[in-house]
């Protein structure tokens, strides 16, 4: 008899077992627990907090955590526990797995009614210059709420890591190896659009996304149970743009968006890819940075309005002379919008801030409710900007001898690449590889790694002061021209400028840079030099055009030479240009002379 | 024992997956080290900092929105980082929450109630549940009554605001 039972234990066990193990395989299930595919061993969670995992085992065996799961709803009173958990609760539940109720949760309650949630939308903000970390843009959540009012009133959930104070390149070298832990915060979408919109002068992007009010109820659920735990932050892969992936994965499995991106992910890819999942999306939406805004303004106003504007600003000179009443409430919100933007940008003392804000206010308060000017409502479309990664084949002279080129790069844009929905001026180049053949000596060689390079190219104007710099890393193939050596210089160089718009087309500028530079083929190894340079750039949607001329002064009469470089690009679509360089080097009577075609495509 | 050197293999390979990454980033970092700081409390909104003659938290404000940089609160708890709100939520009464979107848009609101309309005119009339075109009246008409001096805080603002109307 008790050998009876004992087998009819087993057989029980084992059923339920076989059916846990069934359901451990939802797709569902492993999102929601985050388990990714990994290279050489069984799939494992992003999730780095042990509370997050009921079972021991929990990180890397969904059955096992299932198992705990099922036991802590079904068999314990651990309510404290089971609040942490309401999204695999109404999965175990919609699944039949369990059976009990849901406990009350004030917390998680409470969480939910302030949100009120009525809607998800994805937010990119474009690239942020002034910070290493933004260069690429950035992705958050946006919870849309269903209160009375407008979407302000609505909360952004933001992936980032918490860092503490740190200096940068600590900031970095934690950021790249998972140093940090990463997490999520809420907070209100009116400071979201104040720091993106009003302080860094950042466009926002809304992509609004097409979810059942199941699925969105999910989202709220599933934004609780992750917003209690940590991971390991990295800036390239397990970063803001690459959580949201695995969020939304786990409100709609069929999205596969995590496993699209195992390596790197980009945020503005990122982007594309949700705006790529058929019947995902309702509708996009902009939010112009409050610089785009005073710009898209002024360029309305007349010229009396513009005198008028100018002189205010500049001179604090509140003469409006016989504009009318419209025309100058015109000038006098636009003016505002600048006297914020230079107290923000601490290019007004707080008294001046004031004194000028409200002066500006009460004028305006005289005058009738409207003014001449629209706002800005229409911008250009990121995700109508070409594709991420590039390669490109190419065929050119080199001092007479001819060659072929491959080239390739993971990121992100290049001057002379189609700037549509991207900042046209910035250059963020990473991990840029060329290899050559070149006919005379037939040899395949690495001609290039541009590990990375930045450029930014913004005008300066009566109203804005951007400065423009540009750095860079890479290795490169050279030829000692006295001893006709031929090896690899490994070299930095980059330096801070100024530019300004000759027409809205044509921008010139000019770079101080410094050169530092190690080979071992060099007389003494290595090199320090000093660099002005003046260029133009003219980007005229379809084709854009970059010439340039440096001057280095150096320590090694290798790197002491005069450079000219000319680049033209033209589009054949979208993700298809040819591009034409030259390049003449003159070095103490010893020239270097190139010409290349170069066919690219972006992917 | 098994689990922990699992776990020490496990690490040690997701390193390795991304150094190269690493280098290239970390030169490109390490170049400008500026900026780059973290924040851990950023104070209140733009608006009431600027209308209270605290100047200090701006740069720390602008440290914020970078990818990287924020604060070590945890989620539910005090998320955000708001000063003014410490659960980074809009929650309580309507006196509580006009103060604390107050707090955080002064600046424009000031304007769009001397002009009598625009966005936060819309978003503090579905915060007190008036009609938003007569909301946008009465702050046209009172506007000395609400900003009386240029030195005037976010609380009075509300004060003044929610005696009107």
């Amino acid at each position: 008899m008790p050998i009876i039972v004992f087998l009819i234990t087993i057989l029980l066990s084992f059923s339920a077992w076989a059916q846990t193990e069934i359901y451990a395989q939802d797709s569902q299930w492993l999102a929601l627990l985050h388990y990714q595919p990994q290279l050489i061993s069984k799939d494992e969670s992003t999730i780095d907090s042990d509370n997050f995992f009921l079972s021991p085992v929990g990180k890397y065996n969904p059955e096992a955590e299932l198992a705990a799961t099922i036991h802590l709803f079904e068999d314990t009173t651990d309510n404290d526990k089971k609040c942490l958990f309401p999204a695999r609760y109404k999965w175990l539940k919609k699944k039949g797995l369990i059976s009990k109720p849901f406990p009350k949760c004030e917390e998680w309650e409470s969480f939910y009614d302030d949100i009120r949630p009525a809607g998800v939308t994805l937010l990119f903000t474009n690239a942020y210059m002034n910070n290493p970390a933004s260069l690429f843009g950035h992705t958050l959540l946006r919870i849309d709420t269903a209160r009375k009012g407008t979407q302000l009133l609505a909360h952004g959930a933001n992936y980032g890591a918490f860092t503490g104070e740190q200096n940068g390149l600590l900031f970095a070298i934690y950021g790249l190896t998972g140093g940090y832990f990463g997490g999520f915060t809420v907070k209100p979408y009116y400071q979201i659009v104040n720091e993106y919109n009003n302080i860094e002068n950042r466009d926002i992007w809304e992509l609004n996304l097409n979810l059942s009010p199941e699925e969105l109820d999910f989202t709220m659920a599933h934004l609780w149970e992750i917003g209690q735990t940590r991971t390991s932050y990295y800036f390239f892969t397990e970063n803001c743009s690459y959580m949201l992936l695995e969020l939304l994965d786990a409100v709609r499995p069929d999205l596969k968006l995590s496993q699209q991106f195992p390596v790197h992910a980009i945020p503005l890819d990122t982007f594309k890819a949700v705006a790529s999942r058929p019947d995902f999306v309702k509708g996009i939406n902009y939010r112009p940075s409050r610089q785009n805004k005073i710009i898209y303004r002024y360029k309305q106003m007349n010229s009396a309005q513009k005198e008028v504007y100018k002189d205010i600003i500049k001179n604090q000179n509140f003469d409006y002379r016989n504009l009318s009443e419209q025309e100058k409430a015109g000038v006098i919100e636009t003016a505002y919008q600048y006297v914020q933007y230079q107290y923000v940008a601490e290019k007004l003392e707080l008294g001046d801030y004031r004194k000028q804000s409200f002066k500006l206010l009460k004028e305006r308060n005289s005058l009738g409710k409207n003014d001449n000017l629209k706002e800005l409502t229409e911008g250009k479309n990121p995700l109508q900007a070409h594709e991420s990664a590039q390669t490109g084949i190419g065929i050119g002279n080199h001092n007479g001898e001819m060659f072929q080129q491959i080239n390739g790069r993971p990121a992100y844009t290049s001057l002379l690449d189609r700037s549509y929905g991207l900042l046209s001026g910035a250059e963020i180049n990473f991990l840029n590889i060329a290899a050559r053949h070149y006919d005379n000596s037939n040899k395949f060689v690495l001609q290039n790694l541009k590990i990375v390079g930045i450029t930014s190219i913004f005008p300066v104007d009566f109203m804005f002061r951007p400065i423009s710099y540009n750095i860079h890393a890479e290795l490169n193939r050279e030829m000692n021209p006295e001893t006709e050596d031929e090896g690899y210089v490994f070299e930095i160089h980059g330096g801070a400028g100024g530019a300004y718009a000759l027409t809205d087309n044509i921008k010139a500028y000019g770079f101080v840079n410094n050169h530092l530079g190690y080979g071992g083929f060099l007389p003494h190894n290595s090199y320090a030099g000093i660099g002005p340079e003046v260029g133009i750039y003219a980007d005229y949607g379809k084709w854009r055009l970059l010439a340039s001329a440096e001057k280095v002064f150096a320590t090694s009469k290798f790197a002491d030479k005069m450079k000219y470089n000319a680049g033209i690009s033209f589009d054949l679509n979208k993700n298809m240009a040819l591009q034409l360089n030259y390049k003449f080097n003159d070095n103490h009577g010893h020239n270097e002379e190139e010409t290349m075609l170069n066919w690219q495509i972006f992917y | 024992m098994i689990v922990s050197l699992r776990n020490s293999y496990l690490k040690r390979r997701k390193t390795l997956k991304k150094s190269l990454l690493t280098v290239a980033a970390v030169l490109a970092a390490g170049m400008f080290s500026a900026n780059a700081h973290a924040v851990d409390s950023t104070g209140c909104g733009l608006g009431s900092l600027a209308w209270r003659g605290q100047k200090g938290p701006i740069p720390q404000l602008l440290a914020v929105t970078t990818n990287g940089t924020f604060g070590n609160q945890t989620f539910g708890i005090s998320s955000g980082t708001s000063g003014c709100d410490p659960h980074g939520r809009i929650t309580g009464g309507t006196g509580s929450m006009a103060l604390a979107f107050l707090e955080n848009n002064m600046e424009q609101f000031a304007m769009d109630a001397s002009a009598g309309h625009g966005e936060t005119i819309d978003t503090l009339a579905g915060i007190l549940n008036v009609d938003s075109e007569k909301l946008g009246e009465i702050s046209k008409t009172n506007f000395a009554t609400l900003f009386p001096s240029d030195n005037v805080d976010a609380v009075d603002v509300t004060v003044n605001l929610l005696a009107l109307i």
